[in-house]
C-alpha cells in the first residue's frame, strides 16, 4: 500500500472510530429501529396492497434515516476539526490536505454503508418474519441509496469546509430535497410561459444532482426487475459527480487557514 | 552551521469583514534557526509567536515572503517530515485513548508498524502516562495532555521539535517535566524551537532567542551574546572588625576599587557582576512608543 492510501486509511480509521463512539448515532439507530417497527403498524391504515405498503414506508424510512446521517455528520466533518482546533496537529503532519479530506469523507461514507447495512439487516429480519424472506430488488434499492449517500455526503463535506453545522445543514438539504424532486422542476419550468422561471429552472437542474435517479425503491417493493443499465448509468452519475464535488472541496480545504 | 528553520521576510496580513480590513500580523520576520540549537521565541501575547508558527507548521498561508524548514518550502508538507509539532493549548481527539491516539498520529508520520506499539510504551513511559494508556483522553486533565501532546510531537523521532507555549498554564512539576524533556531531547541533539511568554524559562533552557513584537522581529542571537557586556555594576563586600560594608563599583573600576579597599586596611569577603536579566535585555528593544492600533489598521509603516 502507498503511504497516501495508509495515511488517508489512518484518518479513515479515526473518522469511522469517532462516529461510532458518539452517541447520538445510537440514539438515531434506535428511533430508526422504531420507525422500522412502526412500519409494521401502517398496513392497518393503508389503502390497497397492504404488505407492499409496509415494505414501502419501511424502505423510505431507512432511507430518510441515512440521509439524516449523512448530513448530520457530513456538515461537521472538516469544521469540527477546525472549532475543536484537533486540526492543528493533524494539518501540521507531512500529510497533504486532499489526503486528510479524503480520509474524513471515506470515514464517514464506511459509518453510513455500516448504518444501512444493520438496517437492511432489521428491514429483512422484519419483513422475513411478517410476510417473507424479501427479494433481491430491496438489496438493489440499498445499494442504490447507498450511492445516493455517496453524493450527498460529498455535498456535506465540501459545505463542510467553509460553512458553519447550521448553514451547511441547510444547504445539504436544499441540494438534498430539490435534488430529489429535479425531474419535476425541469418539467415544471418547461411548462411555465415565464422566460426567467424557465432558465432558472433549467439552470438549477443542471446544477443540483439528479437524486431521482436513485429511488429504485417502488421497482424493488413491486418486484418490478431494475435493469443493469440503469444501475450502471446510476453508479457511474454518482461517483462522477462525487469526484468532481470532492474535487472542489479539496480546492477550498487546501486554500484554508486554520486560526 | 546550517539551519532548521529559516524565513526570509515572512509577512501575514488578515482581511476581516465585507470591506477586507487588513491586519498586519506579522512583517518581514528574518528567523534563523540552527539546527542543533535549543531556541526560544519570544514577545508578549499578540506578538506574533502563533502566527509564525502557525504559519511555519502549514496552518496558516503567509501572504509575504517565505520559509524553509531543514531546506525544504513550508508550503510542501514534505517540510514537515521531520517535525514534532505540540500546539499551544492541547486540543486533542477525546474519544481516543492515549494509546490509540499515538497510534494515530505514529500512522500518519509512516512510523513503520513493527516499531509503534513499542515506541507508544516508551514515550508513554516518559511522559508519565503509561498507567493512563487505556483512558480515553477526555477524561485528562490539562497537564496530561499537555504531556500526551509531547508524546504526539515526539511519536515520529524528529529533528526538530515546535513547541507553541509549552509551559503555559502547568503546574510547577508540570513544567519541570517539559523543561526536562526539551533538555534531553536538546543533549540528544535535537533542534527545539519552543515560543513563551516567560523569559525566566527561556534563560534557563536556551542557547538562542529571538524576540518578536507587534508583529515584527525586534532582536535575535545567542543568549550569551545577547548577554555580553550586561553586566550592571559590580558588588565587592569588604570587611574591617566588625564593620562590614557592600560598595557598588562599575565593572572598569573593580580592580582598582579592590586594591583601594585592601591598601585602607578592609578585607575583601566576596565579590559578584550583577547582569542584566535576558528580559532587562530583550525589553530595551521593544519600541513602546509605537502604538498598537497602528497595526490594526493595517497603516504599518
Amino acid at each position: 500500500m502507498t503511504r497516501a492510501l495508509k495515511r488517508i486509511q489512518a484518518v479513515a480509521a479515526n473518522t469511522f472510530r469517532e462516529a461510532v463512539r458518539d452517541k447520538v448515532l445510537y440514539s438515531i439507530l434506535f428511533f430508526a429501529a422504531l420507525f422500522l417497527l412502526a412500519a409494521l403498524a401502517s398496513r392497518e391504515v393503508a389503502l390497497g396492497d397492504r404488505e407492499k405498503v409496509v415494505r414501502g414506508v419501511g424502505l423510505g424510512g431507512i432511507s430518510v434515516v441515512g440521509a439524516i446521517i449523512a448530513i448530520f455528520l457530513g456538515v461537521g466533518l472538516v469544521y469540527k476539526e477546525i472549532e475543536r482546533k484537533t486540526i492543528y496537529t493533524l494539518a501540521s503532519k507531512p500529510v497533504p490536505r486532499w489526503q486528510i479530506l479524503l480520509g474524513k469523507y471515506f470515514g464517514l461514507w464506511a459509518t453510513l454503508a455500516v448504518e444501512v447495512g444493520i438496517l437492511t439487516a432489521m428491514y429483512t429480519l422484519i419483513i422475513g418474519i411478517e410476510q417473507g424472506w424479501p427479494g433481491s430488488g430491496v438489496y438493489v434499492a440499498m445499494g442504490m441509496l447507498m450511492l445516493e449517500l455517496t453524493l450527498v455526503t460529498a455535498f456535506a463535506t465540501l459545505f463542510s469546509t467553509f460553512a458553519s453545522p447550521l448553514s451547511a445543514s441547510a444547504y445539504t438539504l436544499c441540494v438534498y430535497v430539490i435534488g430529489h424532486f429535479a425531474d419535476d422542476l425541469y418539467t415544471f419550468g418547461k411548462a411555465s410561459d415565464n422566460e426567467a422561471f424557465k432558465q432558472m429552472t433549467l439552470v438549477l437542474y443542471r446544477i443540483v444532482p439528479n437524486l431521482g435517479m436513485f429511488n429504485v425503491r417502488t421497482e424493488a417493493v413491486h418486484g418490478v426487475p431494475i435493469p443493469g443499465s440503469e444501475i450502471a448509468w446510476a453508479t457511474a452519475y454518482a461517483l462522477g459527480y462525487t469526484t468532481a464535488v470532492l474535487a472542489l472541496a479539496m480546492v477550498i480545504f487546501e486554500r484554508r487557514d486554520f486560526k | 552551521m546550517t539551519s532548521a528553520i529559516r524565513t526570509e521576510k515572512l509577512g501575514k496580513t488578515y482581511y476581516s469583514g465585507f470591506l477586507r480590513i487588513p491586519y498586519v500580523a506579522l512583517q518581514e520576520v528574518d528567523l534563523d534557526v540552527p539546527e542543533g540549537s535549543s531556541f526560544g521565541f519570544v514577545g508578549a501575547n499578540g506578538a506574533g509567536k502563533t502566527t509564525t508558527i502557525k504559519a511555519l507548521m502549514g496552518l496558516q498561508r503567509p501572504t509575504a515572503g517565505g520559509a524553509w524548514i531543514h531546506g525544504v518550502s513550508i508550503l510542501d508538507p514534505a517540510a514537515r517530515a521531520r517535525v514534532g509539532f505540540l500546539p499551544e493549548r492541547p486540543y486533542f481527539y477525546e474519544h481516543l485513548s492515549a494509546a490509540e491516539f499515538l497510534d494515530f498520529y505514529a500512522r500518519l508520520t509512516d512510523v513503520p508498524a513493527s516499531e509503534r506499539a513499542p515506541r507508544i510504551t516508551r514515550l508513554l513511559e516518559r511522559v508519565d502516562l503509561l498507567r493512563f494508556r487505556d483512558v480515553p483522553l477526555g477524561k485528562f486533565s490539562k497537564g496530561m495532555l499537555q504531556r500526551a501532546g509531547l508524546a504526539q510531537a515526539l511519536i515520529a523521532e524528529p529533528d526538530l521539535l515546535v513547541l507553541d507555549e509549552p509551559m503555559s498554564g502547568l503546574d510547577p512539576i508540570g513544567r519541570a517535566l517539559v523543561r526536562d524533556l526539551i533538555l534531553q531531547e536538546r543533549k540528544a541533539g535535537r533542534t527545539v524551537f519552543f515560543s513563551s511568554h516567560i523569559l525566566a524559562d527561556v534563560e534557563a533552557i536556551c542557547d538562542h532567542v529571538a524576540m518578536v513584537d507587534r508583529g515584527r522581529l525586534v532582536r535575535q542571537g545567542r543568549v550569551s551574546e545577547l548577554l555580553e557586556g550586561a553586566t550592571l555594576h559590580v558588588e565587592v563586600v569588604v570587611r574591617r572588625g566588625d564593620v562590614v560594608e557592600t560598595r557598588r563599583v562599575p565593572p572598569a573600576e573593580s580592580d582598582a576599587a579592590i586594591d583601594a579597599a585592601r591598601r585602607d586596611g578592609w578585607t575583601i569577603v566576596s565579590m559578584h557582576s550583577v547582569t542584566k536579566s535576558l528580559e532587562q535585555v530583550l525589553l530595551g528593544d521593544v519600541d513602546r512608543s509605537r502604538p498598537l492600533e497602528t497595526k490594526r489598521l493595517g497603516v504599518l509603516a
